[in-house]
């Protein structure tokens, strides 16, 4: 945000440099541990779930402009679609590949009717109204129990299948290499967006909604267009989370922390930075699931934190590395880990 | 079964209601004043609370240790000056550290974007919960014996349980309720006549409107925003004390729900209004009580945030919030 | 550029074939025994759940010390894993999941002690059931996670992929202690209860049980509703509690979701009633919270057990072990995480002595657990994993600790 952006006409390619940098990066994880155990490629597929979340918050926050609190509710609507439409307790069972093709389109569907009336709000007043929906999404999945299942959460869901090979659970690397190629694909397609007539209209409508208005964009249907792109994509993030876990988990389990957690991403990476928001993705998720694992394990096994005392168990350090991180980050990096550059847009 | 029209319950409803939703106001203000000048939502200020109530706690029990109270005598007899003493110690205490907080993890973020400074307030307030989680850890009896300090912690009763309306009363109503009306309206008050007459106050709804205009008049911006948070400390802080009174507990996670009620009190009544936050917050505490008794507690946040929605869907500023005009 | 990202889409696609079809190394157990091996637990500790996985941990790491820290001459390394995350300052599914992960691809790991919650264990159950890891909870007493019949259609099959059963518990289950809730209410004379839960699995599960009870021994059951475990106080409810005339609230939830706030509330808003709560508030912290006042007298906790003073034979030697060691009461989830770790130790010796510590002997010595005589008495696992225990314990507040009103089933 603040920045100004340059309508720019030169075509934009699949990928911009920094991205196949990163990607090519997660690619060679999985490959170094054919050599090397670092264990890290299981926990990392969380990373890349989130990363997509991240992406579909960022067409939010980033392009558009519009803060958005209430994330959780979306993923929580993807993992739910697409529980209901493939696991075995239901009638439907459709499969890996068309639930996660609905979840994605009833996430859009959500997004755009959820975002419908909030269209006159400005700011922090539509930053309450998502919030809002958070809580409101979370308690109806709690209380509707007779789709829901409420607080049981549902399981199993259905492994993804690839040229007619179901992933066991016990094969991390092809998960990880499947969801890199969803990723992928999103960031490919968020790319052409942002590069269209409709990613500059977004644009247009963050910079100044007056000022867009004047130029014949109509405001509301492109933030209607942003938020149902958004919520597509954090459904599709968290049908894949579930489906990594094999269960929607309970519905407290998207609540207003995780929207926090996807808010976190998008600006420490960089907001309004796809590559960034990947980045992002990396350091937050990365953080709680395997720096601070791995951290805890090494301090026990040098036999530090095996005391009860609550002051020297390293786990009881952990919300304020958590913080520390995120204050100090902002300090010196405002514009998050990867800035957007002008001609991103 | 449940008689709807039991004017007892009715009555104790409404009570409760106010008396929740006097100490949201009371933490809306923070809200509402910081946002009003720095556009910022200060995610930290929940959690600020939650150490505010700590320090209570801490100090109760010093007292206790000190022999000036008698544990025994919690909740029979009111110990009115211990009570005045802790709002403003401890209002001072997280008026104070709301102006380190500012000074050390959002000043220098006042040029970069409003996104970077919420991402720093949210930060903060991690940093604050396990400070809270390591303040229960202290060997203490009152916080008991550091033993769980990731467990919530009592807090004694330092009015009078006794019923004013009688033992044999269905309403309840005690020191307790009184307590909140008579610490909460003389400082909201005192703060409206603040902003409306002193310079400083002046100076704030100056900055408020426009902050580079109002440096160019001469305002010291920086002191008018420092000044800002503490005193939006101190009323977190003083909430923090009767919090703690009223519901008896101080745990380090309870800054979040606060936290979250209090902004969305500050949101409702339009943000930046003063006026605002305090009837966001009555109206919050009110709909609250009269859900979980007539529509059942398992939907009272979907009734609170529907009709927050419903709201802002035909009053866009909130209640009485200012209609905000579109610059060009 | 576009070339660029062609070669790289081609790629991506060959990588995940190659990832689809290389899989897991298998793991192979050598006949010779190793020089170490390692148990871990799974448990939240980060977060509200903190004081009953400290006690648990210590448990787990008596029971280690006491064998030396060896099995048969192998040494045993034990790793405690947090399943809880900062942000969710509760369980979090990822990190459950990361750690079952974790788990079986470090060969060394022959046993998981965990979870904490059964929603967590949902998570790691069906992966370590795939990997033949043994599975040991001190703490799931959700009955799904083991008993057909008891939870949904598909429970507990859903859970073991392999077919074959990986998970144990040495906890009775919610079908037990919910029933054992309602019949003491009837013995309280309650014909009116008033039913909340905290809307998790495990509260809404063992209200759930004591809803059904309830009106099978004939009471009323006036109100069925769950709370906001984040709420700041409960007074609205305890309002409508009192209007209700109910003489038994009964609370499915725990400590950290609140259990001492509404214990409080209903005293401050002067409702006389009897409040039950179930083994989720059955510690130290519980009476702490929510003060002796709102207590003595007015709250009866139910229990899978009895309390760790009243233990007998070993029981006795773990309590009297326990005080000395860590200075202060064992609380009683400390007695599960250190049945926990005794038993798996147990099994691991027999394993070892029998000449083989890989995956599936461990696991075959814990499923062969009969007449094991531990600090809960002498138990065994039956045919679902569940432990033959059946003690439960109806407890009270007296002089600020807690008082065993009755024994079910010793």
């Amino acid at each position: 945000m603040g920045t100004t952006s340059r309508a720019t006409y030169k075509p934009a390619g699949l990928l911009s440099r920094g991205q196949c940098l990163l990607f090519g990066a997660l690619l060679l994880i999985p490959c170094i541990e054919l050599l090397f155990d670092l264990g890290i490629s299981a926990p990392t597929r969380f990373v890349l779930g989130f990363a997509i979340v991240g992406i579909g918050l960022n067409v939010v926050v980033g392009f558009t402009g519009l803060l958005h609190l209430g994330i959780a509710a979306f993923m929580a609507i993807g993992a739910y679609a697409f529980a209901i439409l493939t696991c075995t307790i239901y009638p439907f069972q459709l499969g890996f590949w068309p639930g996660l093709f609905a979840a994605l389109c009833i996430g859009a569907l959500a997004g755009a009717f959820l975002g419908a009336p909030t269209l006159r709000l400005r700011g922090d007043y539509l930053a309450i109204v998502t919030l809002g929906f958070g809580e409101i999404v979370q308690d109806l999945l709690k209380n509707l129990e007779p789709i829901t299942k409420g607080t049981q959460g549902i399981n199993p869901l259905p492994a993804p299948w690839f040229f007619g090979l179901t992933f066991a659970s016990d094969t991390p690397k092809s998960w990880y290499f499947l969801y890199l190629a969803i990723l992928i694909l999103c960031t490919i397609l968020v790319r052409n967006l942002e590069h269209s007539r409709v990613g500059r209209q977004w644009f247009a409508v963050r910079e100044d909604e007056l000022a867009a208005r004047c130029m014949a964009i109509r405001p509301d249907k492109v933030k209607l267009t942003a938020l149902a792109v958004g919520a597509g994509l954090a459904a599709l993030g968290g049908a894949l989370l579930a489906s990594l876990i094999s269960s929607t988990g309970e519905p407290g389990n998207y609540d207003f922390q995780i929207s926090i957690l996807a808010l976190c991403i998008v600006i420490v990476g960089g907001i309004g930075s796809m590559t960034g928001v990947i980045v992002g993705a990396l350091v937050m998720v990365g953080m709680n699931s395997i720096l601070l694992p791995i951290l805890g394990q090494k301090l026990q096994q040098a036999g530090i934190g095996t005391t009860t005392s609550v002051y020297l168990a390293p786990d009881n350090y952990k919300y304020l590395l958590f913080g520390l991180a995120l204050v100090l980050m902002m300090r010196f990096r405002p514009k998050g880990i990867v800035a957007a550059r002008e001609e991103d847009h | 079964m449940f008689d709807w029209f039991d004017s007892d319950v009715l009555l104790q409803q409404l009570l409760l209601g106010l008396s929740n939703g006097m100490i949201i106001a009371l933490i809306a203000l923070g809200y509402t004043m910081v946002y009003g000048i720095i556009e910022l939502i200060n995610f930290a200020h929940g959690d600020l609370f939650m150490l505010g109530s700590f320090l209570a706690l801490t100090l109760v029990g010093a007292a206790m240790n000190c022999g000036l109270v008698d544990p025994a005598l919690m909740g029979e007899s009111s110990h009115w000056w211990l009570l005045g003493t802790l709002v403003v110690v401890c209002g001072i205490f997280c008026g104070g550290l709301n102006l380190c907080i500012d000074h050390f993890a959002y000043k220098p973020l006042r040029r970069a974007s409003k996104l970077s400074q919420l991402v720093a307030a949210i930060g903060v307030s991690f940093i604050i919960v396990n400070l809270g989680l390591f303040w229960g850890g202290l060997p203490m009896e009152v916080l008991g014996g550091g033993g769980a300090a990731a467990a919530p912690k009592d807090f004694p009763h330092l009015v009078s349980d006794v019923n004013l309306l009688g033992e044999e009363s269905f309403v309840v109503m005690t020191w307790n309720d009184v307590v909140i009306f008579v610490v909460t309206i003389p400082l909201m008050i005192g703060l409206t006549l603040f902003v409306k007459f002193t310079k400083l106050g002046m100076a704030m709804r100056a900055t408020a409107q426009h902050a580079t205009a109002a440096r160019l008049m001469g305002v010291d911006v920086n002191k008018v925003i420092a000044a800002t948070f503490a005193i939006g400390g101190f009323l977190g802080g003083a909430a923090s004390v009767l919090y703690a009174n009223y519901n008896s507990t101080v745990s380090f996670q309870m800054g979040f729900r606060a936290g979250m009620d209090a902004f969305t009190a500050a949101v409702l009544g339009g943000i930046g209004s003063l006026p605002g936050a305090m009837l966001g917050g009555l109206l919050i505490g009110l709909v609250r009580a009269m859900s979980d008794q007539y529509v059942g507690s398992e939907w009272t946040n979907v009734v609170v945030f529907s009709l927050l929605v419903l709201i802002l869907i035909f009053r866009p500023t909130g209640l009485l919030g200012l209609k905000q005009r579109e610059k060009v | 550029m576009q070339r660029h990202s062609t070669l790289l889409t081609t790629a991506i696609t060959a990588c995940t074939l190659a990832g689809a079809a290389c899989g897991v190394q298998a793991q192979t157990s050598a006949p010779l025994l190793p020089s170490s091996v390692k148990i871990v637990s799974s448990l939240p500790r980060t977060g509200s759940a903190n004081a009953q996985t400290t006690a648990m941990v210590n448990g787990i790491r008596m029971a280690l010390t006491e064998a030396g820290g060896k099995v048969n001459g192998v040494e045993v390394l034990y790793e405690d894993w947090d399943d809880a995350s900062p942000q969710r300052g509760n369980w979090d599914p990822a990190i459950e999941a990361a750690n079952a992960d974790k788990g079986i691809a470090d060969a060394m790991v022959v046993a998981y002690i965990g979870t904490y919650n059964s929603g967590a264990a949902k998570v790691s159950m069906p992966k370590l059931n795939a990997a033949g890891l043994a599975m040991v909870s001190p703490g799931n007493t959700y009955p799904g996670l083991t008993k057909p019949g008891t939870g949904e259609a598909n429970e507990p099959m859903v859970y073991r992929p392999s077919g074959a059963i990986n998970y144990f518990r040495v906890v009775p289950t919610d079908d037990v202690q919910g029933f054992v809730a309602a019949e003491f209410a009837k013995t309280l004379n309650a014909t009116k209860v008033f039913i909340l839960h905290d809307r998790e699995l495990y509260g809404k599960g063992i209200a759930d049980v004591f809803n059904k009870s309830a009106k099978a021994l004939g009471m009323e059951v006036v109100e069925f509703d769950g709370l906001d475990t984040k709420a700041a106080n409960y007074k609205a409810i305890a309002t409508k509690v009192k209007q209700s005339k109910a003489e038994v609230v009964f609370y499915g939830g725990t400590t950290q979701t609140n259990a001492a706030q509404l214990a409080k509330d209903l005293l401050a808003q002067k409702v006389d009633v009897k409040l039950i709560v179930p083994d989720g508030c059955f510690e130290e912290a519980f009476i702490k919270a929510a003060g002796t006042n709102a207590l003595e007298g007015r709250c009866y906790i139910t229990f899978g057990g009895v309390e760790p003073k009243l233990l007998g034979g070993q029981g006795k030697v773990f309590y009297e072990n326990y005080k000395r060691l860590y200075g202060m009461e064992p609380e009683a989830y400390a007695t599960y995480g250190y049945e926990a770790a005794k038993v798996v130790l147990a099994a691991m010796e027999r394993a070892a002595q029998a000449g083989s510590l890989s995956r599936s002997a461990v696991l075959k010595e814990i499923a062969a657990t009969k007449g094991f005589s531990g600090a809960l008495g002498t138990w065994s696992f039956d045919e679902n994993g569940d432990t033959t225990n059946k003690v439960m314990s109806v407890n009270t507040v007296k002089n600020g600790d807690f008082e065993t009103v009755k024994v079910i089933g010793n």
